[in-house]
């Protein structure tokens, strides 16, 4: 998803850039040849691609969070193995993705201190509790399953070093994705106290996962560079539908209940109702499904969610603790740490 | 949870100044002894030492590997990347100091080692390279001076643990999900909710 702020000043518009090497361009990603670094391209496109690349690692980093909290919490060795592996696993897709970004022309210390001063952003869905174990299920679940489902389509995308690294993203999140779903089996299969606090964590998650994929897209968005461009392939509109269509009817032979519910401040659900439009429209095949609420979707991107202040503020925590380490790595010389 | 977990940490003041980047080094992984070594990814590093390990740490990790390859980005040198696979054109000799070179099967494809040229500069290795090994199959060439690049091969330093490094691994849950999905849902709803799986790394 492009985050345009993290962008540092304009790039010229496709206008101002050469016409016959911008018509090439655009030839070639219109003949599906996917561009390469030492390829010519226009402003715009590296600094979309940038902008993607980098809100894509601030995404994993801080993603890693919240299922970090829950490692010396695991119910089992299995689980705290497959959840420390998982953790690892987000945090080098960070590292690869920073490198990504690094060759588009920013460096990863910019990078850094731009998502701790909170000039660039991350994903959303991270700005939420996650109060159980169930909710680390339901991450691993939902989000690596909308996260999948968004990923493929940008391993089908066009800027080479991209694809290249989620190719190899997408290998891991299969297996995040099968731990997730094993939990949800395995709780969805257990007792009633278990089963109960699975639906509480999916009546967090649901919504949450529905606004993963960004709200509903411009009109004309095939026109506009990043998909005339090929830097996102699929409206997010289009990757909602096809999540609840496969997601929807798991839930339901889970025994998951599908509910609208209403929110405090803090993520807790207060309130829930059947979500009554949920069914599938045997005319076009499709699940039908009630919207998530849009306005918390704008009121948790500007920083006031659940967790914005938290996230950040662990995370600068942790920069500004390593920031002696990176010193003595990077000059050789002598450091010591900060008191704690 | 610990206490700084717990907490919201109050910050104040600006950001202490920030370190420059450590330079960039490039890895290849050789998944199995005779295959050939392909991308894997790069990492800031700043000698030589620390690079290998944390190319051991973090792309030794991510699959069975045997060993792994590692030069310094600067010493990297890119032909051009053609459209179409380059033709072999007619640069042969093999005078020079010893270059190993990579080729790109295709665009957004994986570098991998198909072997070295003898070379008296950069130009020439490329050229030699496109010569030699090219055949039609490739669209670009990377150069690299043998002397520069460092191979681990597990031996000095750990690549793959020594433990049961399956759980790391989708497959090890593939078959208790199929299980526990069919014991509520018939074969052919499955079927069509793991159309979304990435298959190809079961």
């Amino acid at each position: 998803m492009i985050n345009a702020s993290n962008s540092a000043k304009p790039a010229p518009t496709p206008s101002q850039e050469d016409p016959e090497l911008l018509a090439q361009f655009e030839q070639r990603i219109s003949d599906g040849i996917l561009i390469e670094p030492g390829d010519w391209m226009p402003e715009a496109y590296r600094m979309g691609m940038l902008a993607m690349a980098e809100h894509h690692a601030n995404s994993e980093i801080i993603g890693a969070l919240p299922e970090g909290e829950w490692i010396t919490r695991a119910p089992s060795l299995r689980r705290k193995l497959a959840l420390t592996a998982k953790v690892q696993d987000e945090v080098g897709h960070g590292q690869m993705l920073y490198r990504v970004s690094q060759e588009l022309g920013k460096s990863r210390d910019d990078m850094l201190r731009d998502l701790v001063t909170g000039k660039t952003k991350y994903h959303n869905c991270f700005n939420y509790p996650a109060p159980t174990w169930a909710d680390i299920a339901m991450i691993q679940w939902l989000i690596d399953g909308a996260a999948i489902m968004n990923q493929k389509t940008l391993a089908d995308g066009a800027y080479g070093p991209y694809v290249r690294t989620m190719n190899r993203i997408n290998m891991e999140e299969a297996f995040h994705f099968k731990s997730g779903e094993d939990m949800v089996l395995t709780l969805m299969s257990g007792t009633k106290s278990q089963k109960k606090m699975t639906q509480a964590a999916f009546d967090r998650w649901w919504p949450v996962t529905l606004m993963f994929f960004g709200p509903a897209d411009k009109p004309n968005a095939e026109s506009r560079p990043p998909m005339r461009w090929r830097m996102k392939i699929e409206k997010n509109d289009s990757l909602r539908q096809r999540f609840v269509n496969r997601f929807a009817p798991a839930a339901q032979d889970l025994g998951l209940k599908i509910n609208i519910v209403t929110k405090d401040d803090q993520g807790n659900v207060t309130s829930t109702t059947p979500d009554e439009a949920i069914m599938l429209d045997e005319e076009s095949g499709n699940w039908t499904f009630t919207q998530p609420d849009w306005d918390e979707f704008w009121r948790v991107i500007r920083g006031n969610g659940p967790c914005n202040d938290h996230r950040l503020s662990l995370r600068r925590f942790s920069y500004e603790q390593g920031g002696w380490v990176r010193k003595a790595v990077g000059s050789g010389t002598i450091s010591t740490p900060p008191a704690a | 949870m610990s206490k700084i977990r717990e907490q919201l940490i109050q910050h104040e003041g600006q950001l202490p100044p920030g370190t420059p980047d450590t330079d960039h080094w490039i890895v290849y992984t050789q998944k199995k002894t005779e295959a050939p070594f392909k991308w894997a990814g790069s990492l800031n590093a700043p000698d030589t030492e620390l690079a290998v390990q944390f190319a051991g740490e973090h792309y030794g990790l991510d699959e069975v590997c045997t060993s792994i390859l590692t030069h310094h980005g600067s010493f990297a040198h890119d032909g051009p990347c053609g459209i179409e696979p380059l033709q072999p054109g007619d640069a042969v000799g093999d005078d020079g100091s010893s270059w190993c070179a990579f080729g790109l099967p295709r665009r957004g494809g994986n570098l991998t080692l198909v072997g070295t040229v003898n070379a008296p500069d950069v130009d020439t290795a490329i050229a030699r390279a496109t010569c030699q090994y090219a055949n039609g199959k490739f669209v670009q060439f990377r150069v690299v001076p043998e002397e520069k690049i460092v191979i681990s091969d597990g031996k000095g330093s750990l690549i793959w643990r020594l433990h049961d490094m399956t759980y790391k691994f989708a497959r090890g849950y593939s078959k208790d999900v199929r299980e526990k999905w069919t014991r509520i849902r018939d074969e052919e709803k499955y079927e069509d909710y793991r159309k979304e799986d990435i298959h190809k790394h079961f």
